[in-house]
């Protein structure tokens, strides 16, 4: 399972560049860290998935508000053989920084490492549309 | 289930940490009053280490031969279970994985062990020693769902289990099955425990018999006085 989860996400051959250095940011900067952390103890936590994959969700980058361009991704997870999203977030552009939504807000990817990281506002959101 | 439960005290000592936040947390954040449910998350975590290794003990011969023992640990085992373990568990319920129906199991286990402590109670009190093991088997049984259903939700997770499902599965299964499992012993040994015979029947008891447990209970005391 431990082997799974580093393996590295299949790119496709034709994915733009961005889309493959959005997937692979979001491999090492939060599957890997998440897949290396985690392990069945005694508990009510949900068991580590057999594997997961990184989709990236659009080829172009979005603006948010405060200008920083961001790319959407979602994080899929397999338990038995059935594939089911369960990461939302993006990465920006140029800092590499992670953020994950939980609820309605984004939270630093950190926050699912285990450190205690409030939501950021504005983040993940593009920018609105001028008149 | 001593075992397993030093394995959930071990695996829930993380909920103390300030500086990191166990999976099971990640997962379940953000709730609606999450002071309140962190709160409740580490008195229901803190009360259970202490309150279900007691209550193991408490089901022992060797704790049950001394009486007085046995009294004093079973008061401050049901102080913990009714003011700490069962108010902070009910909490807990209503923000449970899985929905309305998990939480109706959390709720029910919560009822079972709060009625069986309370009519165990009532029942070493007026000395019903059958009445006090029966109640007190169903807060055990209850309380050792925290130990089956983290079992059952690895065997699951094995078998390749949709994780919600299994969750849902892990909890109403042990919960049901230990009841019925407590409900069961209490029956069989109600039927054939010779002292809960004499209990049950004791309405039919002929004076002579009365008498005779008189004259023994007397009978030393009359001794001592010649």
């Amino acid at each position: 399972m431990f082997a799974l989860a580093l393996a590295p996400s299949l790119a496709l051959a034709a994915d733009p560049p961005l889309v493959e250095w959005a997937r692979q940011r979001v491999h090492s900067g939060l599957v890997k860290p998440l897949a290396e952390r985690e392990d069945s103890t005694f508990s009510r936590a949900k068991p580590p998935p057999r594997e997961r994959r990184v989709r990236v969700l659009a080829t172009t980058a979005t603006r948010d508000q405060n200008g920083g361009s961001f790319v959407p991704f979602a994080v899929d997870v397999r338990y038995g053989d059935k594939w089911r999203e369960d990461i939302l977030g993006c990465v920006y552009q140029g800092s590499g920084h992670l953020f994950v939504k939980r609820g309605d807000a984004y939270r630093p990817a950190e926050f699912l490492l285990g450190k205690n990281v409030e939501p950021v506002p504005g983040v993940c959101r593009g920018a609105p549309a001028r008149s | 289930m001593l075992v397993g439960s030093a394995a959930i005290t071990a695996a829930s000592l993380a909920y103390f940490d300030a500086e990191t936040l166990p999976p099971f947390v990640i997962e379940k954040l953000p709730v609606r009053f999450e002071s309140l449910w962190m709160a409740s998350l580490k008195v229901h975590v803190a009360s259970a280490a202490l309150a279900f290794p007691l209550c193991i003990a408490l089901m022992t011969r060797t704790l049950q031969r001394r009486p007085a023992l046995h009294r004093w640990s079973g008061r401050l085992t049901a102080t913990c279970i009714l003011l700490l373990l069962v108010p902070s568990g009910v909490v807990l319920a209503f923000d449970a994985k899985g929905g309305s129906a998990v939480t109706a199991g959390f709720l029910l286990s919560a009822a079972i062990v709060a009625a069986g402590m309370v009519l165990g109670v009532r029942a070493a009190r007026r000395r019903d020693l059958v009445a006090h093991g029966r109640a007190m088997r169903h807060v055990v049984a209850q309380m050792s769902v925290a130990v089956s259903s983290r079992a059952l939700i690895l065997a699951l997770d094995a078998a390749g289990m949709d994780p919600e499902l299994s969750y849902v599965v892990a909890l109403w299964g042990p919960v049901l099955a230990s009841a019925a499992i407590a409900e069961s012993i209490g029956r069989r040994l109600g039927s054939f425990n010779p002292f809960s015979t004499v209990l049950r029947n004791r309405h039919d008891i002929t004076p002579l018999a009365h008498l005779v447990r008189v004259r023994a209970r007397v009978g030393p005391v009359a001794r001592l006085g010649r």
